[in-house]
């Protein structure tokens, strides 16, 4: 040491800082030694179970740090094991701190230790403290924690099921989850729910249930979130008190005992949403407080900004027709010096209507413009007219009917029909024209040239009345009638309404078309400058005729269009509308529109017929009825049927046709439709069918032409029946007795042939052409010699014998002078002939080709005319010509030679015409002797039988000239004049 | 036997009513307050979905016994009497509670349980009727007091054990009383027919 001292004077300073710090380092030294760390002592456990916070309080000397370890008892598990900072309680000098613990504190038992901690210096530990849970062996009872847990939505909750002793645990569940269990002791399990949603008014349930049947013990969680109140505001009603009120917000979860609970400015307000205060505080809070949080609000004013008056009470009344007057009183007295303005709503037919009067102290309304007998409700609310705030409740409906009243005047119109007969109609009143119970209408009748009064008293049901003014005897176009009626009511009469009943002879405007439209028909006209009544709009079903049920609306003067609309539109229904002027004076029709609420497709389909034309089928249908149009017609649809398919034939778009002609039909069967249609479509069509036949029109032609001739033959004949006589003597004259001198052996005259008395013709082949037996005549020689008794008219048929003159044909060629110059050859050379029978063995009814071929040559040598068409059959000379009777055509000549009458000629020679086979036929005696090669004909060898055409035959007998028939008959007809 | 004599000096016997019979009406009652019971907890249990499977141990909650040993049907159906006001102040006391623990709610069961409570009440008049004397005075009121603790740990679960067991001790009775009426009812109409 002392070497220390012999330190060189020149490091004195370095020395002296290292004894500095030895020596501080010595005292440090014994600073350290001299604190000694104490174990804490008195550690106390405090659990708060509902909580579940365990508060832990000691003795630790001096030290401020504290490492703190809590085990789980039974399985000696570290729950927590922290280095604290605990407070000090200066008085005590104990030190605190509080734990919480994740799971219930009844859950198992937990040891807490301590020890005081310096830097890394630390104490001993203290003596073990335990809590005990409730798993001890001796709470045996099955048990579940935390029981009625009420929590936020979103938390986790630490549950744990105890089970008995011996038993075992099966299932632990949240509702229907079933959780992961951890054990916490040997009978202690836990589950824990995350994020827990909220739950039902009666919680969640948490289940524990054992292996054992029927035992099962839980408890209950409630989850929801901290109240959230809106719109705090307080007012006054008497201008002292204070309420206040508020809405609940969101919807907590919480319910019964968990429910928000609300104060005001720390009263506690039972009725929710609304706290009555004794007095206007100026500033409020709203503390709204449930398990799981809390909420505040605030409001502030001054009370004159803040008045809700309260509603009126003891409403009363004081009614008149038109007017009324409601009063009520105030609940406060305060209210006598208030500005109010106050509202009434009057309530009538439905419909609302709001007056607002004003005044300080408002205590009545008169409340005007009202109708008589009608029924009103009125109710009355309130406000401050200064600072308004906002309108006090509404006070108790007052009903009241004001009283009756004379009616209005009626609205009057008339329909006349087109028989001076008619309806004066009104409307019914409404009641805010009826002012009262209707008791009756009076009608008058008047005319006023005439002064003419009818007046008729009506029952109040009747809208109307037919009138007859026909019946008004001096009634005139002149005169009109007006027509007053005055509604009645228990008060007294209307003021009278007239309208004048006259028909307007004037033919209507032309009706316009007017479409519907959402707001009604429309309908325009042009204003009449001269014109300053007003205007009457009338409609009705246009399909009505008589006594019609009219409508109508009356339009202002200087009006030119309206909309028509009432709920009685049908769609379907055509609807005239009429324009009329001055309608209470003197009533001009101006306008009229027609128009369809709605068209429809016509309701009944045309009246359809077909018929034949050659062919074509003919289609011809009615106009529908106008009711049944149903919409405007635009025209026709026609379609044949194709099996089960219409088939479109044409569209016709004229609505007036009525005739469609289908052209070219073949023959067969056929269905037509014919479709009428409007802007709607088409209705469902009429079908006729026709069956096309052939020709029938040709046949129908030809029947025509027989028809003609049938009828001009058989007047030829009747007349030249009726003038036979005359026949005989123009064509036919008696042939004078030839008287032959000399040698006549060579000639070969005309046989005359008596028949025998019993001589018959027999007519064989056509019986049905019995009547042609008249063509054969048999003529009596006395009839020919008597002209005064001849055959006359009637044709001869009788089977007595008769003489039959047959003048042969002449054959010879030589020139027989003699013959001549008589016009007829026959008779030049006709000879007494002698009887005999005559059997016919067919005849033959057509010898066109033979009968009618004339022989130009003999027409060109110059005989008589009459001599050259007598002939026949290619014979140029003359020959017997039977007359005969007229017949009348057969069908099959008319068919086959229609040309008679055009061909005079062949006419001319027709008749009955012996052939050369005639003697093959009747092979008589005298033909055997040598008579037979005389009878026959020259032309005619290869016939084997008469020809005797039906036609010819008759006309034979008209011995017709050669030029042409209608010459003949000219001739005829003129030479038959008596 | 006795009882049968004396059947001729009730009311329902001397002055027989048009339809059914006061006893079979009480039957028809019975098995209505039997149905809807029935139905109160089927309500129930799809509310409280655990108590599906579960059933409760802990035996009756009302308990009645007889002084006589073979009771005749009237003293049956007095005994009954008492059970349905024990009843009716089970219920009674279940809606308070649940009404103050849930709040005041308007569904099914709610509905069900009050039908079920003015059920209970009319079978009470009508046993009251039937079997009530000058000498036993029946009384109609709730016989319960809801101070009571419930079933187990308390709490909202113990209340809804409790009242699971209430509801079934409700079905228990209304079919103890559709037969002790029944046989009252034989007794006295002496047919089956209601």
């Amino acid at each position: 040491m002392s070497r220390g001292s012999s330190i060189s004077p020149s490091k004195p300073d370095r020395d002296l800082v290292w004894l500095i710090c030895v020596l501080l380092g010595i005292s440090g030294l014994n600073a350290q030694t001299n604190i000694v760390l104490t174990a804490p002592r008195q550690v106390s456990l405090s659990p708060n179970f509902s909580t579940q916070q365990l508060s832990v309080s000691w003795l630790g000397g001096a030290a401020t740090t504290f490492d703190l370890i809590i085990l789980r008892t039974e399985f000696n598990e570290t729950v927590f094991y922290e280095t604290v900072s605990a407070t000090v309680n200066r008085v005590s000098g104990q030190h605190q701190w509080t734990w919480t613990s994740k799971e219930p504190l009844e859950c198992t038992s937990l040891s807490v230790k301590i020890c005081s901690r310096d830097g890394q210096t630390t104490s001993e530990w203290s003596e073990t403290q335990i809590l005990q849970g409730y798993d001890l062996p001796s709470k045996r009872d099955f048990q579940m924690y935390p029981q009625d847990r009420v929590v936020p939505v979103g938390a986790n909750t630490t549950f744990c099921c105890i089970v008995e002793e011996g038993k075992t645990l099966k299932r632990i569940s949240y509702g229907s989850t079933e959780m992961v269990v951890k054990n916490l002791s040997r009978r202690s399990y836990a589950v824990t729910a995350v994020n827990q949603g909220p739950s039902r008014p009666s919680g969640a349930n948490v289940i524990c249930q054992l292996t054992e049947i029927n035992k099962i013990i839980g408890a209950v969680v409630f989850v929801g979130y901290p109240p959230l109140p809106t719109d705090f505001v307080c007012q006054t009603h008497d201008l002292q008190t204070s309420v206040c009120q508020w809405n609940k917000g969101r919807d907590t979860r919480m319910y019964g005992r968990r429910q928000t609970r609300y104060y005001v400015n720390g009263r506690n307000c039972t009725p929710p949403q609304r706290c009555s205060l004794p007095e206007w505080y100026g500033n409020w809070t709203l503390v709204a407080v449930n398990p799981v949080g809390q909420y505040s609000l605030t409001d502030s004013a001054e009370l004159s900004h803040r008045v809700c008056p309260v509603a009126p009470v003891k409403l009363n009344r004081v009614v008149h027709a038109w007017n009324a007057t409601v009063f009520w009183e105030w609940t406060s007295v305060n209210y006598s010096s208030l500005a109010l303005v106050c509202q009434v709503e009057l309530t009538s037919q439905g419909y609302k209507t709001k007056r607002v009067f004003s005044g300080s102290g408002l205590q009545s309304v008169v409340l005007l413009d009202l109708q008589p007998n009608e029924n009103y409700s009125v109710q009355v609310r309130c406000g401050s007219q200064k600072n308004f705030w906002k309108w006090g409740n509404w006070s108790e409906v007052l009903p009241f009917t004001t009283k009756t009243y004379v009616p209005d005047a009626p609205d009057v119109w008339m329909w006349m029909n087109r028989d001076n007969t008619g309806l004066v109609v009104w409307k019914r009143p409404t009641p805010q024209q009826s002012h009262g119970q209707i008791t009756g209408f009076e009608v008058t009748l008047w005319n006023a040239e005439e002064n003419l009064q009818r007046t008729q008293s009506l029952s109040p049901d009747d809208y109307s009345l037919p009138v007859n003014l026909t019946q008004m005897a001096s009634f005139s176009n002149d005169n009109e009638v007006i027509a007053t009626v005055i509604t009645q009511n228990v008060e007294g009469s209307s003021q009278p309404a007239s309208v004048p009943l006259r028909l307007i002879d004037m033919d209507p405007p032309v009706f316009s078309r007017t479409a519907f439209t959402d707001s009604g028909f429309p309908l325009t006209w042009q204003q009449n400058a001269s014109t300053t009544c007003s205007y009457l709009i009338e409609w009705l079903d246009a399909s009505c005729r008589h006594d019609c049920q009219v409508e109508w609306i009356r339009v202002n003067a200087g009006s030119t269009n309206v909309s028509i609309e009432t709920d009685t539109f049908q769609p379907g229904v055509r609807y005239n509308f009429s324009l009329y002027s001055c309608p209470s004076s003197s009533p001009l029709l101006i306008q009229r529109w027609q128009g369809y609420l709605q068209e429809l497709v016509p309701s009944s389909s045309v009246r359809l017929s077909v018929s034949q034309q050659g062919s074509d089928a003919v289609l011809t249908w009615e106009e529908i009825p106008l009711a049944d149009r149903r919409g405007f017609l635009l025209g026709y649809n026609v379609y044949i049927s194709h099996g089960s398919e219409l088939l479109p034939l044409a569209k016709l778009s004229d609505h007036g046709t009525r005739k469609y002609i289908v052209k070219d039909l073949d023959v067969g069967s056929y269905k037509f439709t014919v479709k009428a249609y409007t802007s709607a479509g088409e209705d469902t069509g009429t079908t006729v069918s026709i069956m096309m036949e052939p020709g029938s029109e040709l046949i129908l032609s030809i029947l025509v032409s027989l028809g003609i001739v049938t009828l001009l033959l058989s007047i030829v004949s009747f007349i030249c029946c009726k003038k036979r006589k005359w026949v005989k003597r123009a064509f036919y004259p008696d042939i004078p007795e030839p008287k032959l001198p000399g040698d006549w052996s060579r000639t070969r005259g005309p046989l005359d042939v008596k028949p025998s008395p019993h001589s018959m013709v027999h007519i064989v082949e056509k019986s049905e052409q019995d009547s042609f037996k008249d063509a054969l005549v048999v003529i009596p020689e006395e009839e020919e010699d008597d002209e005064g008794q001849g055959i006359g008219d009637e044709p001869v048929d009788t089977d007595e014998p008769q003489s039959l003159r047959y003048y042969n044909q002449m054959v010879d060629e030589r020139p027989i002078r003699p013959r001549f110059p008589d016009s007829s050859v026959s008779s030049a050379s006709s000879m007494d002939s002698a009887s005999t029978d005559v059997t016919y063995t067919g005849i033959q009814t057509s010898c066109s080709s033979l009968v009618f071929q004339q022989d130009p040559q003999s027409a060109s040598e110059g005989h008589q005319p009459d001599a050259d068409h007598s002939v026949s059959c290619g014979s140029g000379g003359g020959g017997y010509r039977p007359q005969m009777h007229p017949i009348a055509l057969s069908d099959n000549i008319g068919l086959a030679s229609p040309e008679p009458l055009l061909e005079p000629q062949a006419v001319s020679s027709g008749g009955y015409k012996p052939q050369n086979s005639w003697h093959i036929d009747s092979p008589t005696e005298e033909e055997r002797n040598g008579l037979a090669p005389s009878l026959g004909s020259p032309v005619s060898v290869a016939s084997t039988q008469f020809l005797l055409l039906d036609e010819e035959d008759h006309s034979e007998e008209k011995q017709q000239p050669p030029s042409s028939a209608a010459t003949w008959l000219s001739n005829l007809l003129s030479s038959s004049k008596p | 036997m006795a009882e049968r004599e004396e059947q001729p000096l009730t009311a329902s016997d001397s002055t027989p009513a048009p339809g059914p019979s006061r006893t079979g009406r009480a039957v028809a009652l019975a098995r209505l307050l039997h149905h809807e019971c029935t139905d109160l907890l089927r309500l129930y249990k799809e509310k409280e979905t655990f108590l599906s499977d579960h059933t409760p141990d802990g035996g009756r909650i009302i308990t009645l016994s007889s002084e006589a040993e073979e009771p005749s049907a009237e003293e049956q159906v007095q005994l009954l009497h008492s059970a349905l006001r024990q009843c009716l102040g089970l219920l009674h006391c279940v809606i308070l509670k649940e009404e103050e623990e849930w709040g005041e709610l308007e569904g099914d069961y709610e509905t069900m349980r009050k039908t079920v409570r003015g059920r209970l009440e009319h079978l009470l008049y009508s046993t009251r009727d039937l079997v009530g004397t000058e000498d036993v005075a029946l009384e109609v009121t709730p016989d319960h007091r809801c101070n009571q603790e419930v079933d187990g740990a308390g709490g909202a679960f113990g209340l809804k054990m409790w009242t699971y067991r209430v509801l079934l001790e409700l079905i228990h009775w209304a079919n103890h009383a559709d037969k002790a009426l029944h046989v009252l009812h034989l007794a006295r109409e002496g047919t089956e027919e209601i």
